[in-house]
């Protein structure tokens, strides 16, 4: 069968018309030598993407019996699109049809009529030598399972369970403790704006355990996870009584949660067991326990000297709840009638509308705020320097640090079991930071929390109700997952079982098939980012959308 | 309960990014915006920081989708008048003001603009330039269809009915001035609010001369003049002069101690705009006046560390109600408390005033027509009682960004997306 191409000149109003002789281009390309076999069908329109041009493609793809499309026009951020779905309308596969962009990269680019004409018939050259290379792609359906594995059973799992269960979708949440409620059962309450204290949470696990469509799992580790969105293969170890447990679940949420950074890591502070050093979460837990603030040997506190900001330069960042909490301790302990209370900070990090209020109230009441540049503590006694420049020695009953929130211990095995991109201080990455971010590298896997990141209780929350967002649109009950095309494949004859490319893959769609002893992509999982080819020694791996053969036509011509 | 359709107000990142989402799961999403373009406050950026990604390149894809996705009804130009009924059953009643250009017919060719004869400021790009009657507010604006705006177009205004000036340079015949303002009338199951912020109005801070010396700066101010589609195609001139500035300083929490709280997005968006200055001019002398840097991201103190070894040098001042500025011929001076608590001065070129997020001046018309609350700060109050809401008082409505409170793109866009779960859970 003849080849049939139609050519489509978009005029793009003024645009492109005024710029180049479009009639000269059509006639030139009637008469190209390399293609006088192939039946060429080449017109001109005003503008391809309104309604009227998108109905004349159309019509023209149907009424010729057209083979191959060009569509000499903008920028495929433009219009690639809707021509596409004018191809997804007719019998033409859309992957045998090419953009040519004559706008911005011609037209708008090169002031002198004849040039452009020249390098426009230059460029449409080019794509009708690709095209000819082209392959009809066929879109795939997956069935996918709607439920969903939480890990971790803090507030940020918890929240997200909450926020997916539903009589569609079962949650399996999975809490590596004996019990729910992460670190947040550790604090004796909530900032004020958070709303009432602990009740938030005992309130939250009540909710979650009776919920019928959320299983909880405590005590249980996961085993092994694999994969792709719609299909985790999941293992679980529940290590009470029931064992390995198998299960099924479309998408995943990570809530690990954080570790506080050792402040006897620093140079500058050295204090052992009997001194009256505490960090933040010692003295949540004193006072959870008994009610009150003392010294450890059980007397009274007359003065306190809060520190913030303890590793923040050694971690590399801040970490955006101490400045908080540590009013909120400082809340506390003038409740409890202690009158000498010294915050030193670095910076002030207040970032929520009515935490400077806050801030600002318990100064009120008494507490003096210092800037500092640096402290040391040794045993008891605690110096700083002003930012002023002084060197001052403060003398004070209790000392209280609020160090950096640093990734959870299990951050990085998650990250193993399921391969997840981990940024440099350890934390879960993004898959963007500004407009994706609980997503991660692999679709259908969230992270949420301080697994993420540094951030508070509220935080958290939000980031939770935010992958329940991504979930319910993302992963419906009873509809199908369609992956992308344009995937890798390995051309198994080529492939010689280096391995160099399950390494590069960001996704892990590759897999290595032991008995072939060769590379095998998961085209549900690969997403056609092209970097296993790059890396592919032996030639192996091509993109079904963008082969050697396509792009060398295509360059061949364009270089002309 | 049954009812697909869900409104979503304000398309900036917060409003685009759950009008797409609810459109993934198939429901219907009527796009309301306030202005002629989507993408919001962000698009004023060149860059966003920590990393520098282009702003454009990030957003304008997010609004090409907006444009093509079916499922989205993108009302521009329109506000929501009058919302009644209940959570699953909302009537709204929205106003949406006559464009006259027949969007299908305009291809965004510009040719329009020249030949109008009216000269105004343009307010988007901080009136740091002129606009015409009929126009985009910058280029690249999507959508890339321009608007005759009636107040200022003589032949709308009545001023001189005969002029068909943009009529006649249109090779599309797009233009229809027989369109008229329309109240649209439809039902929805939920609504999400991501109406956004403005910045503290620095005028009313005397001490500061913003408005009395010509090179006193806002932070919006500089991004557009940082912008390369902005008045200045992105060349640093100081106001009325082709003179680059060799000594800038950025002054940051202008207006936390007025408004009440830290806005946690100033110190890094002045970090950023040292390290555009120190870019584009190497020579300069940049200086931070900052009281507490607020850096709420992993990413962010590694950011603004670079920024204070490479462009701009960082000085503490101990009491931010205390500066002042005057003039001191062309320079300006600044007069300020230093860390050693005494009075210090500092003279440059040009001075940018990073001030606080403010709710915007239509809120409380926002907020009557919802029939929802507002905080003490005046900004949209969510469910105090429920950490992390978005819930307002009025359920089956929502918030989304700095509509609720100031935050960055990020957080704007968790709360959309927080926002957007809380809208599938009514519908089932």
């Amino acid at each position: 069968m003849t080849e049939k191409i139609g050519i489509y000149l978009c005029e793009c109003g003024p645009n492109i018309a005024s710029k180049i002789d479009l009639d000269k281009v059509a006639d030139e390309l009637s008469r190209l030598e390399d293609f006088k076999d192939k039946e060429l069908i080449i017109k001109k329109h005003k503008l391809l993407c309104s309604v009227g041009g998108k109905k004349f493609l159309e019509d023209e793809i149907n009424e010729n019996k057209l083979t191959h499309m060009v569509c000499a026009a903008c920028s495929p951020r433009d219009h690639d699109a809707t021509f596409i779905n004018v191809c997804k309308k007719t019998q033409l596969n859309p992957y045998l049809y090419t953009i040519i962009n004559i706008r911005e990269q011609v037209a708008w680019i090169i002031p002198d009529m004849e040039e452009a004409t020249k390098k426009a018939i230059n460029y449409i050259h080019a794509g009708m030598n690709r095209v000819l290379y082209q392959s009809p792609l066929e879109e795939k359906q997956l069935d996918s399972n709607p439920d969903v594995l939480v890990i971790g059973g803090g507030m940020a799992g918890m929240e997200a369970a909450l926020s997916v269960a539903s009589k569609e979708r079962m949650v399996f949440l999975v809490e590596k403790s004996e019990q729910l409620g992460g670190h947040a059962s550790d604090l004796f309450g909530l900032l004020p704006m958070q709303g009432e204290t602990l009740t938030s949470l005992q309130r939250m696990i009540a909710e979650v355990k009776k919920n019928h469509y959320i299983k909880v799992f405590t005590n249980t580790e996961v085993e092994r996870i694999v994969g792709f969105m719609g299909n985790f293969e999941v293992t679980l170890n529940a290590k009470n009584n029931d064992g390995i447990l198998e299960l099924l679940a479309g998408a995943v949420v990570v809530a690990t949660g954080f570790d506080l950074f050792d402040p006897n890591k620093l140079d500058n502070v050295n204090y052992t067991a009997e001194n009256n050093v505490f960090n933040a979460l010692e003295l949540e837990a004193m006072i959870n326990e008994k009610k009150k603030v003392a010294l450890r040997s059980g007397e009274e506190v007359n003065s306190v000297v809060l520190i913030h900001c303890v590793g923040r330069d050694e971690v590399g960042y801040c970490s955006k709840i101490c400045c908080n909490y540590s009013f909120k301790i400082s809340n506390y302990l003038q409740k409890q009638g202690i009158k000498k209370i010294t915050h030193l900070v670095k910076d002030l990090c207040l970032p929520n509308k009515t935490s400077q209020k806050f801030c600002n109230s318990v100064v009120d009441n008494g507490a003096e705020i210092v800037y500092i540049d640096e402290f040391k503590i040794d045993g008891q006694k605690l110096t700083y320097k002003s930012r002023k420049g002084e060197e001052i020695v403060l003398d004070a009953d209790m000392i209280v640090l609020a160090p950096s929130t640093v990734p959870g211990k299990s951050t990085n095995e998650i990250s193993k079991l399921l391969n997840l991109d981990l940024d440099e201080m350890g934390f879960f990455n993004e898959a963007h930071m500004k407009i994706n971010p609980v997503s991660t590298n692999i679709d259908g896997v969230f992270a949420v929390g301080t697994a993420h990141g540094p951030g508070s209780i509220t935080d958290a929350v939000i980031q939770s109700k935010a992958a329940g967002g991504k979930i319910l649109t993302q992963l419906i009950p009873g509809q199908k997952i369609v992956p992308e095309v344009k995937v890798s494949e390995v051309l198994e004859a080529y492939c010689t079982g280096c391995k160099t490319c399950l390494q590069v893959c960001k996704f892990d769609s590759i897999y290595f098939d032991d008995e072939k002893g060769i590379s095998v992509v998961n085209e549900a999982i690969c997403r056609g980012c092209g970097n296993c080819i790059g890396s592919c020694p032996s030639g192996s791996i091509r993109s079904k959308h963008f082969t050697n053969p396509q792009l060398y036509q295509e360059v061949k011509e364009a270089l002309r | 309960m049954n009812n697909e359709k869900v409104l979503v107000i304000g398309s900036g990142v917060a409003g685009m990014d759950a009008s797409l989402m609810l459109s993934k799961a198939g429901k219907k999403v009527i796009l309301v915006e306030k202005l002629a373009l989507t993408g919001g406050k962000t698009i004023k950026n060149e860059e966003t920081y920590p990393n520098l990604d282009c702003s454009t390149c990030l957003v304008a894809p997010i609004q090409q989708e907006i444009l093509q996705d079916a499922n989205i009804d993108l009302l521009t130009l329109s506000t929501v008048e009058k919302v009644t009924g209940d959570e699953g059953n909302f009537k709204v009643t929205i106003n949406k003001t006559a464009r006259y250009i027949n969007a299908e017919a305009c291809l965004g060719c510009h040719m329009c603009y020249e030949p109008c004869p009216v000269v105004i400021k343009n307010e988007w790009e901080e009136n740091l330039i002129d606009r015409k009657a009929v126009y985009i507010p910058c280029s690249g604006a999507l959508p890339n269809v321009p608007r005759v705006e009636a107040e200022h177009c003589l032949r709308l205004n009545g001023q001189d009915e005969s002029c068909s000036k943009c009529i006649d340079a249109c090779m599309f015949a797009a233009f229809d001035f027989s369109q008229k303002d329309e109240k649209i009338e439809i039902e929805v199951s939920g609504i999400i609010v991501a109406t956004g912020y403005e910045l503290f109005d620095v005028s009313t801070i005397e001490e500061l001369g913003y408005g009395k010396f010509k090179c006193v700066y806002t932070a919006l101010e500089f991004e557009r003049l940082f912008a390369s589609n902005g008045p200045t195609e992105g060349a640093l001139t100081l106001r009325d002069s082709d003179k680059t500035p060799e000594s800038v300083a950025i002054v940051h929490c202008v207006g936390r101690d007025k408004v009440g709280y830290c806005s946690s997005v100033c110190c890094m968006s002045s970090s950023k705009h040292a390290h555009f200055i120190k870019h584009k001019l190497p020579e300069a002398k940049i200086y931070n006046i900052y009281s507490d840097l607020c850096l709420p991201d992993k990413t962010y103190q590694k950011f603004n560390t670079k920024v204070k070894e490479e462009s701009s040098e960082f000085i503490f001042q101990t009491d931010r109600n205390k500066m002042k500025v005057s003039e001191d011929g062309d320079k300006i001076l600044i007069t300020y408390i230093n860390n050693e608590e005494k009075e210090s001065k500092l003279s440059v070129d040009m001075l940018i005033l990073a001030s606080s997020f403010v709710p915007p001046k239509d809120i409380e018309e926002i907020t009557n027509a919802l029939d929802i609350e507002r905080d003490e700060f005046g900004f949209i109050a969510v469910e105090p009682h429920k950490i992390g809401s978005v819930e307002t008082s009025r359920p089956g409505i929502f918030v989304a960004g700095c509509a609720e409170g100031p935050k960055d793109i990020q957080r704007s866009v968790l709360q959309a997306e927080a926002a957007v779960a809380g809208i599938l859970s009514i519908q089932e």
